[in-house]
């Protein structure tokens, strides 16, 4: 078959029988984009039962149609029944693309059916482009650590596989199409032969202090902090302004703050109305998680990228920015 | 007793690398080298199932033939034979042909158990070959491992993190197994050790005397993914810089702005 042959792109909707995780629906908006500039049909592959409201969500995204995939061994999220399922799906229809959020089962399963299928799978774009010359889809994204943009494409194989983080596209629904294609799918798999089983599950604690992806103000440390000593202000910082502590990668790769306050392309994607950044050098997977309506950087490099990212920026000691601003800021509101 | 294989790789320092400005290419002549950390908290995670469960440890790399370097590295920290893929037909490889490469040599060792690899690389970080792995191997998959619990019967059991919780789960062996660093922390090598692994042997496989490999899977033909073209991140246009000569001026500045905006 000639790589021409393979028509149509589709998304994975992921969920767990009442809601669809919010990035299936930012896949179906922005490939809904592609999909004009390709010609190709989308359709949401949707496995196992999910209310119709849930599915008129994804409809008033674009798609041309949903797969619906019914049968045996989809009664939890498992890498086996879930990769055969799409194995199975695309050597009957031979979709050009096929897209699946970037969530921890979605990184799990999407490269191992993409071994079963022989292609090539790509992970964590932020850009999605189309050559018409070649045919291909670029997908783009920051590599080595954010320095550059790299073009990646699946020259030869077919299906063109991507997984793409949550938070990467914007959910902005175009609206219903007036007629959607609706196809069945029995598949079945042998729930014996699902090789690991949840035997329990523990939900995380609620620390609101751990909860920023929407705090109105956050207080970003990054990789110039000394040491965990000097950590302290930042808090004190953040508390002053009725906002959150979070950190860049290699804060977390010390050891000094959590993951869950890791901002980023691989971490939480944040909102918020005021982003102080210290000592944070402004790499793409970084400043890609930001999004702010004012963003201060201080950095003692004044080369530093992040000043083209911020609204207002000081060059200098970051400890010393940050007591200076506290002292102002409680001398404020004395 | 468990026959285990652990997957590390020598990446260079992403820090340093360079792109040269006018041919767009990566310059990684003179970059320090140096063992993915992710790698490292794996390998922490095979020892201290060799320690409590019994077993051997196998360590695996493919890489130029200076990534030796890496695989003393961890045969110091708790790992019993050592094993390259070398040879300039693996070369280029992605993560599709990578994957092939390492389970073909894999199968000439003989059969694993457990298989640990790290989350991700710092350079490639598609964090896509543990799966990759998995599914050549034939094997379960634990991602993101926070505890092993038990291993007992032919099945492993351990909670692993998911996006809003902890799960445990059992899966059936072999069982590849990434995991959670803050659980892992790598040791540092004992000094007696570290002299051993400096001459240990090392099983070195090129592209000559790997048994049943097909040409057209690695490398780049067997790579379902090609890079064509790099640039520099497109910036915007920097943000207003406040340089009235002092910190204390500097932020005084910024309160008056952001008060301005409403934004304090």
């Amino acid at each position: 078959m000639k790589k021409s042959d393979y028509k149509n792109m589709w998304v994975y909707i992921e969920h767990d029988g009442v809601t669809a995780e919010p990035v299936g629906l930012e896949l179906c908006c922005e490939l809904r984009r592609l999909c004009d500039t390709t010609g190709d049909k989308l359709y949401a592959v949707i496995i196992g039962d999910l209310p119709a409201a849930e599915q008129e969500k994804i409809i008033d995204c674009g798609i041309d149609g949903i797969i619906a995939v019914h049968g045996t061994g989809y009664d939890f999220l498992n890498t086996d029944a879930y990769a055969n399922a799409f194995t199975v799906l695309s050597r009957k229809y031979n979709p050009s693309a096929i897209f699946v959020g970037g969530t921890i089962f979605g990184r799990d399963f999407a490269p191992r059916f993409a071994v079963q299928l022989d292609t090539g799978c790509t992970s964590d774009a932020m850009q999605l482009e189309y050559d018409p010359e070649t045919g291909d889809i670029q997908f783009i994204e920051p590599a080595v650590g954010g320095k550059i943009m790299a073009v990646i494409t699946v020259p030869v194989m077919r299906p063109q596989i991507g997984t793409i983080r949550p938070g990467t596209f914007k959910y902005a629904p175009t609206g219903k199409k007036p007629d959607l294609e609706r196809i069945e799918e029995e598949i079945n798999f042998d729930p014996a032969a699902i090789r690991v089983r949840p035997l329990g599950f523990e939900p995380d604690d609620n620390d609101p202090e751990l909860d920023i992806a929407n705090a109105d103000c956050v207080v970003c440390v990054g990789n110039g902090l000394k040491d965990v000593e000097h950590l302290e202000r930042y808090r004190t910082l953040a508390k002053l302004l009725g906002g959150k502590i979070g950190c860049t990668r290699p804060l977390y790769d010390r050891g000094i703050l959590p993951y869950k306050l890791q901002i980023g392309q691989s971490g939480v994607m944040v909102k918020t109305k005021l982003y102080l950044s210290f000592g944070v050098s402004g790499a793409v997977n970084h400043t890609a998680g930001v999004d702010a309506d004012v963003f201060v950087a201080v950095d003692k490099n004044p080369e530093a990228q992040i000043f083209n990212y911020c609204d207002y920026g000081i060059v200098g000691d970051m400890d010393e920015v940050c007591d200076e601003l506290i002292a102002q800021l409680r001398a404020r509101q004395a | 007793m468990l026959n285990i294989l652990v997957c590390v790789k020598q990446i260079p320092d992403v820090d340093l690398v360079k792109m040269d400005p006018e041919t767009g290419n990566l310059v990684r002549a003179g970059v320090p080298t140096l063992t993915n950390p992710l790698d490292l908290n794996a390998l922490e995670a095979a020892v201290r199932v060799k320690e409590r469960f019994g077993g051997k440890i196998t360590l695996i790399t493919m890489g130029p033939p200076a990534a030796e370097e890496t695989l003393r590295e961890c045969l110091a920290v708790g790992g019993d034979e050592a094993v390259l893929i070398t040879g300039r037909p693996f070369g280029g490889a992605d993560t599709l042909s990578t994957s092939y490469t390492i389970v073909k040599a894999a199968e000439a060792l003989g059969a694993f158990d457990l298989i640990f690899a790290g989350k991700e690389t710092l350079d490639g970080a598609t964090g896509q070959m543990a799966s990759q792995l998995a599914e050549r191997f034939d094997a379960s998959q634990i991602s993101c491992c926070f505890t092993i619990e038990d291993i007992a019967d032919g099945k492993i059991r351990a909670t692993r993190t998911l996006e809003t919780g902890r799960e445990t789960v059992e899966a059936t062996l072999p069982c590849l197994i990434t995991v959670e660093k803050d659980n892992f922390y790598g040791r540092l090598p004992n000094l007696k050790a570290y002299l051993e692994a400096k001459t240990a042997p090392i099983t070195t496989f090129t592209e000559n005397n790997l048994p049943g490999l097909d040409m057209q899977k690695i490398g780049v033909p067997g790579s379902g993914t090609i890079v064509p073209k790099i640039y520099p991140p497109e910036l915007p246009e920097p943000g207003q810089m406040i340089r009235t000569g002092s910190v204390k001026t500097d932020v005084n500045r910024l309160v008056e702005l952001l008060a301005e905006r409403e934004a304090i």
